[in-house]
């Protein structure tokens, strides 16, 4: 190959299988891109695409899976060509990868700063002291707090997101030519992903590694990288700046993939689903493997497979019709119910109450009859209501108590203080000591869509016991309801056949809310129904959501983490922070803002394909931080030193519409917002 | 690490008040009179009264539970029924020999059965695993005592090369001919070797596969590193608890191979208190055994809390 010296990494038409014969999956094929020195480019795939294949082929890492054909070139060094020994030179040294799970991918019986210094030995030749000296000062570079004790400590002792920046002071030890980030901030929350990013932003800078950043997030690497290319099924369909391929896709799969996802700036904008599913890897269409999903695909589409396509310089794409896309880019999803009114009337009577709500969770630690309890505050005094009809949505990141806020609502744990209304009755705090009448009208759709079904069960009978057990419908026309819900979920009544394992991510929860469906529900306690699935087929469960709210008139209590998803599902919204209610509202004026500075940095922290996001305040920490007044104080960057830490503010009306826990009133939080570019577009 | 020995303590004070228990109130309350049975068909009424109050038998059993307690608590492990003498002397010199056995089986078993079980999982699927993984479940298939017959008719009758027993003449040391060690030393070991390696390969392999390990050799270490250092102290700490359990499960295996060697151990002790319907010694025995198979759980998982900083707060 040639042009190493421009270029730090080129991939020329690798193709990947999984399995060998009949059966061999080919997940990756013909995949050619490359990156210059310095640059950082983005991989944009759903699951199923081949991303993280095509990630661990460049370390020729591939577990049960071989390269098929293809090169792969990094700084002038044949990575296929490498024996065993040179490899093991090569990996971590010239090349380093930071992953998905930093947990997991730390040795949980090394102390950190071991992890890093090994690698400096071994590919250094540093002596022990040197080594430790040089973990220390990489653990400073990615601004860990106390490098030398942190150094000493074990993986389990450190937060979500310090742990991956030990992954990353890791991967950039020995400056690689090339970092591999494969998903570096899935599974952290919002806030500190927008910490992780910007640390790896301002390491671009330092260090001078060409970076490959693989993520199934548009918005996260429209705002890391400088080219995109998007990967479906094993092919890169599109390639170019991000800029350009994020305001003139070119290919169908990347202007669908821009139509599934929910702004948090913009409600209007309605979510097109891309229809269809993945094709079958294990015989690849000989046409365009889009063209089974396209809307605007033709005859030859089928026939032969498209190649590689250049727009510009820069931008290249895999599709025989590029002029046809825009038509797809601007048409909503009209089959979808529009949002219902924004505000709800005065008059409307709450079907849902949840009024002063405490719990806690208490761990023993230490000796038994001697040792303490530690508590921890999941619920603290939440009031909460929903009209009939409408959708709350409660949102926060890990530990605020808005799952425990769900399982509350349902009965699965038992309030300590407070109680749960329906239609003004008082529940009783437990699911099974409620009748069963009042249980079959509160239901609940489950995180995980894979755990909420019975693996042994038939997807038919799935649906078919809540049919039973609340007697909605007699012996003999259970089958015939069973296809209806099916249906009414968009499966067929072939699906009722089927077991669950059978079912991809989206189709199993659409079984999920069948089942729901079955008991005829009047309120669904939705807890993030759509975390676990891709992008395109969260749009389509959100808008199957909406549709069924707009049809039986259900009512929505929808926990999320996504600040853009509740914004395009709730009519009012619930921001909780450890276990309380900070601000609550209707959407409308919680997004309009001014905000509560904790969803300020919220929203602040949300990466946005159409917003560049604000670099996060440092907030100076408290002196002597006692765990009173406000629980949000010590992050806050609108504190008011003297008050905050002293003095809980409480949950007030603020005039417009809304209640917020915070000290500085609204013309103050309204004025030093206003210091930064507002969260709507221009 | 203190707290959590303390409160394994308390446990397992707990454990042997309620095995004592038990075993008491088995041996005392099922049907059939204690010394009617030692005495025969044939005892005169006299005899079985007259036995009866020397043992005590006429008092309630809480009572002599209580009784019989307190002396094991102060040492007094009763007297035999059989030879008339104290039982704790003979049976702490029992208790030593089976304890050399199970250590020595231990010593041999432990670096063998890692190392097999290491090697099975690194080189998984080859021809090496699947061999040593074929004759390892055909070892832990084969009763103790198949396996000792076996190794008596192989190398003491056929090559006589080591002796078939290890009768040892009282007062004596059992090292004081060590060569009659070796045949029972192996078939304990050989029994513990199977299942350590067993263990040790499924724990190996799931640590092999784990994203520290993927780490670790895309870090670019040497495979001896990534195997030893990252996988190997990690794959050990469910190992380690295994190990202790097993320690147990081998006391109960020395009843066998005492018996077949003719090895004076508590096994051999225990199946004698039997055959001689001796009572007192039964009980003490079963105590000392419950205590041995607690405390070898014990420092097993001492020894996982030590590989796991996650417990060790």
């Amino acid at each position: 190959m040639t042009g190493a010296s421009t270029h730090n990494l080129r991939v020329e038409n690798l193709s990947i299988a999984y399995g060998t014969g009949e059966r061999a999956l080919h997940a990756v094929r013909d995949v050619s891109f490359s990156i210059a020195k310095g640059e950082a480019y983005g991989l944009i795939g759903e699951s199923g695409s081949g991303k993280t294949s095509v990630a661990y082929a460049l370390l020729k890492y591939l577990r049960g899976g071989t390269i098929r054909t293809g090169a792969i070139d990094i700084a002038g060094n044949d990575i296929l060509a490498m024996s065993p020994s040179a490899l093991r030179d090569f990996r971590g040294n010239r090349a380093a990868m930071v992953y998905q799970d930093p947990m997991s991918s730390l040795n949980p019986s090394i102390v950190v700063g071991e992890q890093i210094a090994e690698a400096l030995r071994r590919h250094r030749g540093l002596d022990e002291r040197a080594a430790w000296q040089r973990s220390v000062e990489l653990l400073a570079l990615v601004h860990l707090p106390a490098p030398d004790a942190l150094a000493k400590r074990y993986p389990h002792q450190l937060s979500g997101g310090q742990q991956q920046r030990v992954v990353i002071a890791l991967a950039i030890a020995c400056e690689p030519d090339l970092l591999i980030l494969d998903e570096p901030t899935t599974g952290l929350d919002v806030t500190t992903q927008a910490v992780v990013l910007d640390l790896i932003q301002e390491l671009r800078h330092r260090v001078r590694s060409s970076i490959l950043f693989i993520s199934h997030n548009l918005g996260v690497v429209a705002q890391t990288c400088d080219r995109i290319g998007v990967l479906y099924a094993g092919e890169l369909v599109e390639e170019g700046l991000c800029a350009t391929v994020v305001s003139q896709p070119s290919h169908p799969y990347t202007a669908g993939l821009l139509r599934s996802m929910p702004r948090a700036a913009d409600r209007a904008f309605e979510l097109k689903p891309i229809p269809g599913s993945l094709p079958d890897l294990t015989r690849p269409p000989p046409g365009c493997i889009f063209a089974k999903r396209c809307e605007v695909a033709g005859a030859e589409c089928t026939e032969r497979r498209p190649g590689a396509r250049r727009l510009s310089d820069t931008h290249v794409t895999r599709c025989f019709f590029p002029e046809r896309v825009p038509e797809l880019r601007d048409a909503g999803d009209k089959t979808v119910a529009p949002a219902v009114a924004a505000v709800a009337g005065p008059g409307a009577q709450p079907v849902l109450e949840m009024d002063a709500l405490s719990l806690s969770f208490r761990q023993h630690v230490g000796l038994p009859f001697f040792g303490t309890v530690r508590e921890t505050r999941a619920l603290d005094d939440v009031s909460l209501s929903v009209p009939r009809g409408r959708t709350l949505a409660v949102v926060g990141e890990s530990g605020s108590g808005k799952s425990t806020l769900a399982r509350t609502v349902v009965g699965l744990l038992a309030a300590e203080r407070g109680v749960v209304r329906f239609e003004g009755t008082a529940l009783a705090s437990q699911a099974a000591q409620r009748e069963l009448d009042l249980r079959r009208r509160i239901q609940m759709i489950f995180q995980n869509p894979d755990g909420a079904l019975n693996p042994q069960l038939r997807v038919g009978d799935i649906v078919a016991r809540p049919l039973r057990l609340y007697g909605r419908a007699k012996a003999a026309e259970i089958p015939a309801r069973v296809v209806e819900l099916l249906e009414k979920v968009r499966l067929g009544a072939r699906y009722a056949s089927r077991f669950p394992h059978e079912l991809s991510g989206g189709e199993k929860q659409r079984v999920n809310i069948a089942r729901v469906l079955a008991a005829d529900p009047e309120i669904i306690v939705c807890d993030e129904p759509t975390s676990a699935l891709d992008i395109s087929v969260q749009a389509s469960v959100l808008n199957q959501l909406r549709e069924l709210q707009a049809a039986a008139g259900l009512t929505y209590l929808f926990i999320s983490h996504d600040l853009a998803v509740v914004r395009y599902i709730s009519d009012t919204v619930a921001v909780m922070y450890l276990g309380r209610v900070v601000e609550t509202g209707p959407t409308e004026t919680i997004f309009h803002g001014p905000h509560h500075p904790y969803t300020e940095s919220l929203l602040a922290a949300l990466p946005e394909i159409d917003k560049p996001r604000r670099p996060v305040a440092a907030v100076p920490p408290l002196p002597d931080w006692g765990g009173k007044g406000c629980l949000f104080a010590p992050r806050c960057p609108r504190r008011i030193d003297g008050l905050c830490e002293r003095v809980a503010p409480p949950l007030a009306d603020t005039g417009d519409g809304r209640l917020m826990a915070c000290h500085v009133p609204l013309s103050g939080l309204a004025a030093a917002q206003a210091a930064i570019p507002a969260t709507e577009p221009a | 690490m203190v707290t959590f020995v303390v409160r394994r303590l308390a446990f397992m004070m707990l454990i042997l008040v309620s095995v004592s228990f038990l075993t008491f109130l088995i041996v005392n309350v099922l049907p059939g009179d204690v010394a009617n049975t030692i005495l025969g068909d044939f005892a005169t009424p006299d005899q079985v009264e007259a036995l009866r109050q020397r043992l005590g038998l006429n008092q309630p059993v809480l009572y002599r539970y209580v009784e019989w307690a307190a002396g094991m608590v102060h040492g007094d492990f009763g007297i035999s029924l059989k030879t008339n003498q104290p039982i704790g002397p003979t049976l702490w010199g029992r208790l030593k020999n089976s304890l050399i056995l199970a250590s020595l089986g231990l010593a041999v078993a432990i670096p063998i059965g890692i190392g097999l079980g290491v090697v099975a999982a690194v080189y998984k699927g080859s021809f090496l695993d699947r061999a040593i993984t074929t004759t390892v479940v055909i070892i832990f298939a084969l009763p103790e005592y198949v396996i000792g017959l076996a190794l008596i008719l192989i190398f003491s009758i056929r090559w006589n090369l080591l002796p078939a027993s290890s009768l040892v003449l009282p007062g004596q040391s059992v090292f004081s001919n060590p060569l009659t060690l070796v045949l029972p030393i192996a078939v304990v070991a050989l029994g513990m070797l199977a299942y350590f390696c067993q263990v040790t390969r499924a724990s190996m392999i799931a640590t092999l596969n784990s994203g520290y390990v993927r780490t670790a050799v895309l870090k670019g270490l040497h495979k001896r590193s990534v195997v030893v250092k990252h996988a190997l102290r990690n794959a050990m700490i469910p190992t380690l608890a295994e190990i202790g359990l097993s320690f147990g499960y081998s006391l109960g295996g020395l009843v066998v191979i005492e018996t077949v060697f003719s090895y004076p151990g508590i096994g051999q002790f225990l199946v004698q208190a039997i055959q001689n319907r001796d009572i007192p010694a039964l009980q003490a025995a079963v105590i000392v055994v419950a205590a041995a198979y607690s405390i070898g759980n014990l420092i097993a998982d001492v020894g996982s809390l030590a590989l796991n900083p996650k417990l060790r707060v």
